[in-house]
């Protein structure tokens, strides 16, 4: 965790038990766009603390701030385990206004939305450098994962050696290929899930309490 | 000297580590992106040099305000980087010397538990810092006549920053390939479109909280040095 970046924080928390040895890890939702990073997030905080988290869209780039859920508390085998979670924007490499156009924008919207969404990728990649203790990796089971984008941010989770799910979401839609994300990071565990549905999400917080708890 | 500190005016060249603690005559810490390009001499050879001393200081007034009645008022935002060709400034190294400290509390991936030390730490930075300020502050205005400052001003006057257009004209052409060569986290490749260098993104230890289409970026240091509002 950066230290200067955290202080802020830090000293609003300081009366719940700073740097106590069991203050909450913070977990990173990231991903590309799209991939359902806010979906799981809502589902996370709704399951546990009945709150969203933020919207959730069809149109990339709907996340443009980090958003954070703080004290999730997750029941695993009669433990408890607190996270706080962080919902980012979704990374990329290109941000392109056009794009959005097709979803029906305004030029002056999209361009903003555009810039928006850049800001947030810089976000996403502060908060990765220095506030997250642990990352859930979200792709969409249904698109290649073999990008640039996923190897580098795997690739710097692995040299930060931060722990690290990988989560192969939308197994409810019929391309969903599982097996594709397993073979493209075989260093991690691939877990299935439908963010949108629901299935799989019990698996999904035993391994959140195994790896973050 | 492509990042200015919003709330004094300083500048500072760009890489430069001293505006990552925030800025140091003022505390501010939101700085936002000049391209080189804006100003007179910026591609002449003395450009580095001239960014580093950032005596752009000298005639940015001071954020702290004790002694802005007897200066010229800040430069706005659209303004430029007010004196950073003028070598005959008294120079920062000095200055610079002093907040080197600001270095040693560079936050680090290794930090990762955030140690009660180090917090404390940089709570004492920002003491030190503001005490600084003040000292520093009555220091320039000493050294600065307010002949060096008017004449400071007009050199780059003449070069204020190309407006904000869509078309895409040379100037705006060229300022973006400047921008591009310097600041290569994000490639503004025309408005709204963007390419990132995530590596590069990744390294900066700063936010970039807001981007401009006619090339710069305001830029927010770790949020550590807003403390002072608590
Ligand atoms: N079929 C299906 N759709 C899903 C699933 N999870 C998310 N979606 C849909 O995918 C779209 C994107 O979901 P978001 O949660 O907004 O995606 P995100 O990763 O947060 O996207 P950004 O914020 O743009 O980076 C929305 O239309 C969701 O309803 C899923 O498990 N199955
Ligand atoms: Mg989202």
């Amino acid at each position: 965790m950066g230290l200067l970046t955290n202080l802020r924080d830090s000293i609003s928390r300081v009366t719940d038990g700073l740097f106590a040895a069991d203050e909450p890890k913070r977990i990173g939702i990231y991903g590309p766009p799209n991939a359902g990073k806010t979906t799981l997030a809502n589902r996370i905080a709704r399951d546990w603390t009945g709150d969203a988290v933020g919207p959730e869209s069809h149109i990339p780039h709907e996340t443009r701030r980090a958003r954070r859920k703080e004290n999730v508390e997750i029941e695993r085998n009669g433990r408890t385990v607190t996270i706080d979670i962080v919902d980012t924007p979704g990374v990329t490499t290109k941000v392109d206004y056009k794009e959005f156009l097709d979803h029906d924008m305004e030029k002056d919207d999209a361009v903003r939305r555009s810039r928006e969404a850049t800001e947030g990728v810089a976000e996403a990649m502060h908060w990765l450098r220095e506030d997250v203790d642990g990352v859930i990796y979200v792709l969409d089971s249904t698109t290649d994962p073999f990008t640039q984008v996923n190897t580098m941010l795997i690739g710097i989770i692995e040299s930060q050696d931060l722990p690290a799910l990988i989560l192969a979401n939308k197994t409810d839609l019929p391309g969903s290929d599982v097996q594709q994300i397993a073979n493209a990071f075989p260093q991690h565990e691939t877990i299935p899930l439908s963010a949108l549905e629901g299935d799989n999400m019990d698996e999904v917080y035993t391994k959140i309490a195994e790896y973050f708890g | 000297m492509p990042h200015q500190c919003t709330s004094c005016g300083r500048t500072f060249p760009d890489g430069s580590k001293e505006m990552l603690s925030g800025c140091p005559d003022c505390g501010g810490n939101k700085f936002q992106f000049k391209p080189a390009g804006a100003t007179a001499d910026a591609d002449s050879g003395g450009a580095a040099d001239s960014g580093n001393e950032a005596p752009g200081s000298a005639a940015g007034p001071s954020g702290s305000a004790a002694d802005q009645s007897d200066r010229t008022p800040p430069t706005p935002a659209e303004g430029s980087a007010p004196v950073a060709n003028d070598e005959s400034e008294p120079t920062p190294d000095e200055r610079a010397a002093d907040r080197r400290p600001a270095d040693s509390a560079d936050p680090t991936p290794s930090d990762a538990a955030a140690s009660p030390d180090s917090a404390t730490d940089g709570t004492e930075q920002i003491a030190d810092r503001s005490d600084e300020d003040t000292a520093q502050a009555s220091a320039r205005s000493e050294v600065v006549s307010p002949d060096e400052l008017d004449r400071a001003s007009r050199d780059v006057d003449p070069a204020e920053t190309p407006p904000a257009e869509e078309e895409p004209q040379p100037g705006i052409d060229a300022l973006r390939d400047e921008l591009n060569d310097q600041f290569e986290s994000i490639r503004i490749v025309s408005p709204g479109q963007y390419e990132l260098n995530l590596m590069e993104l990744y390294d900066r230890q700063e936010y970039i909280i807001s981007l401009q289409e006619d090339g710069r970026y305001v830029i927010e240091m770790p949020d550590a040095w807003g403390i002072g509002e608590e």
